[in-house]
Formats: structure tokens, C-alpha cells, sequence
């Protein structure tokens, strides 16, 4: 007996033989694709906002969408998916702050991000990153869900796994020092 | 206002989410806003990170969706198959030490006979004439066992390689 004959469904790779267990199985390629073209490149930017590193970025946002496809958990509507999404790509960045680090993602040259100079966003942004530069990797985090992405704070919790009580008074404080520093030109 | 916010700033995160910051804001919040340490760091930030967000999303040059798609697939299949393979491994291995343990008692209760039959072996297949004759009788035995276990080792590499194989 071959093993083809044991899981034949499996080795065709046919999502209808995991469909219902996973949120993307009920998802095809098509859908798949819309909403890929819809909320890559906002999280994209949560990635490289946060780690401060385009090349992570780029890594952790196909393995985000890899994790969501594979997942087991179902999701209600798009709404939902993207914030299960975020939820990821938090774990994923974790995990790679977790691992020891052969060089460190400080070392990033800001002006990735920028692009010509004199202009009146890029002069906002050129501010943005020396003072996102201060922060902890959390306040980043809450910062970027909260005002770039404008999730709740339910929603905040839910995706950094954090208590929901306590997503105010992170916030908060992590806004105060955000302000001090864009203020001082991103000086600490 | 709670210690950690103003009273305002629900509306003017509307308006701020809404993009009609500072367009459609009324007067008495833009007026609150300019006095108000809280709710201006918010519109400051808010801005801000709009901004950076808009830009950003820019930047990437993101892989194709199929290849994505694709490469989840795989991934789901890989481990389909692992969770299917590990209870047959598992019972290989089982047959595979209860055949060691059978053969080991075989061996064991038939070493008698085995060590008589292996010393007609040289006489009946004439292996003597095989030999120098400057080599003692009692020594072809040294020779065949390890032939005969060369022999059973590079078969079981065999039966392994073709079942890898398929």
C-alpha cells in the first residue's frame, strides 16, 4: 500500500480536505490574493516600523501570511483575519527578538525609510525615526496599532496579548514619550 | 478625564481616524486642542505615524500572493504527512525490535546446532580449496562468518534504500 493511497487528499493538496479547520482553507487563491494585496503592505509597515529592519520585514511577512494560511483558527470576515494577522507577525517578531541576535537591529541606517530630502513628509518622518529609535519595541508596537493602524485597545490587547486593562496606561505613557521626544527633534 | 486621558479625545481620535482632522474640526476642539497637553500629543503623534504608515507602504516590494499561497501548501501537506508517518515509524520500530528479539532468542536457543553446521560448511562446500593450504582448517570459519554477516548487512542496506525509494 503506498502511502498516496493512505492520504490521498493531503498529497493532492487540496484545501478542501482541511477545510473547515483552517480560517484560509475556506479561503481560495483568488481570495487569498485580494486580501494579500489589501493588508501586506500595512503590515509590512508594522514590521519594518517596529523591528527598524526592512530585510526582517520582508522575511516576517511571508511567514506571517505561511502561519495564517496553515492556522487552525477560524476567523469571521476580513476585519478579523487582518487583526489575526497582526497577531502573527507580533509572535513573529517576539520570537525573533527572543533568539540571540548576531547584530543588532539599532545598527539600521534610518534613512531606509526616508526618501527625498526637503521634503515637508519626509522631514516629519526623518523626525519619526530617531524618536521611534527611543522607544522600547513595545511602546512601538502600541504606538503603530493604535495611531498608524487605529485598532482599539481590545484589539491591541488581543494582538500584543497583552491584558486589555492595561493597554491604557501603556499607551498613555508610551504616547507621552513619544511627544517629549518628537518634540526635542528625536533627542532623548 | 481619567488620569491617563482627556475627556475629548474619543472625538478627536474620530476625527483624527476619519481623516477630517483639521478640516472638519470644530472650533471649541481645535481651541481645546491648542490648550490641551494630552489631546495635542495625540494629534501629533496621530499625524505623524498617518503619515509614516502612508509612506511606508510604499516601500516593500512584497512577493507574489501565489508563491505565498503555494508555499503554504507545501508547508500543510509537509506536516499532514508528518502526522500521518509518526504512528507507522512507530510501529516500524516496534516490528523492526521484535524481529531483533526473536532472531536473539533463536539464536540463543539454536547456537548448538548453528556452531556444528557451520563447521560443515568449509567440507561441504569445499572452501578448502579456497584457502592456502599453509592456513589451518579450523581458521575458514573467521572467514566465512564475517561474509556471511557482510552479506546481511549490505541486504538490509538494500531493502532500506528501496523502501526509501518509493
Amino acid at each position: 500500500m503506498s502511502w498516496e493511497s493512505i492520504i490521498p487528499n493531503v498529497l493532492a493538496g487540496e484545501s478542501q480536505s482541511l477545510a473547515g479547520t483552517a480560517p484560509a482553507a475556506a479561503m481560495d487563491n483568488e481570495q487569498f490574493a485580494a486580501f494579500y494585496a489589501r493588508s501586506a503592505r500595512p503590515l509590512w509597515a508594522y514590521l519594518a516600523r517596529v523591528s527598524r529592519d526592512p530585510a526582517l520585514a520582508d522575511d516576517l511577512t511571508q511567514e506571517a501570511y505561511v502561519r495564517f494560511l496553515c492556522a487552525d483558527h477560524p476567523q469571521d470576515g476580513e476585519v478579523a483575519a487582518r487583526r489575526y494577522l497582526f497577531k502573527i507577525a507580533t509572535n513573529l517578531l517576539r520570537d525573533h527578538w527572543r533568539r540571540p541576535q548576531s547584530s543588532s537591529i539599532d545598527e539600521l541606517p534610518e534613512h531606509i525609510f526616508t526618501t527625498t530630502p526637503g521634503n515637508t513628509q519626509s522631514d516629519s518622518i526623518s523626525v519619526l525615526g530617531p524618536a521611534m529609535a527611543q522607544l522600547r519595541p513595545r511602546d512601538r508596537q502600541l504606538l503603530w496599532l493604535a495611531y498608524a493602524e487605529g485598532y482599539t485597545h481590545q484589539e491591541i490587547a488581543q494582538i500584543l496579548g497583552l491584558a486589555s486593562a492595561s493597554i491604557r496606561l501603556l499607551l498613555f505613557r508610551a504616547r507621552r514619550k513619544m511627544a517629549r521626544l518628537l518634540r526635542s527633534g528625536g533627542e532623548a | 478625564m481619567t488620569p491617563f486621558s482627556c475627556a475629548r479625545e474619543h472625538e478627536l481620535s474620530e476625527l483624527l481616524r476619519k481623516g477630517h482632522w483639521p478640516q472638519a474640526c470644530p472650533a471649541d476642539l481645535y481651541a481645546h486642542v491648542v490648550s490641551c497637553r494630552s489631546c495635542s500629543d495625540l494629534v501629533l503623534i496621530t499625524g505623524m505615524l498617518q503619515n509614516s504608515r502612508r509612506h511606508t507602504a510604499e516601500l516593500p516590494r512584497l512577493e507574489p500572493a501565489g508563491a505565498i499561497w503555494w508555499r503554504a501548501q507545501l508547508r500543510r501537506r509537509n506536516a499532514a504527512i508528518e502526522k500521518v508517518s509518526r504512528p507507522i515509524l512507530g510501529a516500524q520500530i516496534f516490528a523492526l525490535a521484535m524481529t531483533l528479539v526473536v532472531l536473539a532468542a533463536i539464536a540463543v536457543w539454536q547456537i548448538g546446532n548453528w556452531s556444528a553446521w557451520f563447521a560443515d560448511v568449509p567440507s561441504a562446500l569445499h572452501l578448502d580449496a579456497l584457502i592456502p593450504s599453509s592456513m589451518p582448517e579450523s581458521s575458514i570459519l573467521w572467514i566465512i562468518v564475517p561474509v556471511l554477516a557482510t552479506i546481511a548487512l549490505l541486504s538490509g542496506i538494500f531493502v532500506y534504500l528501496a523502501s526509501e525509494k518509493q
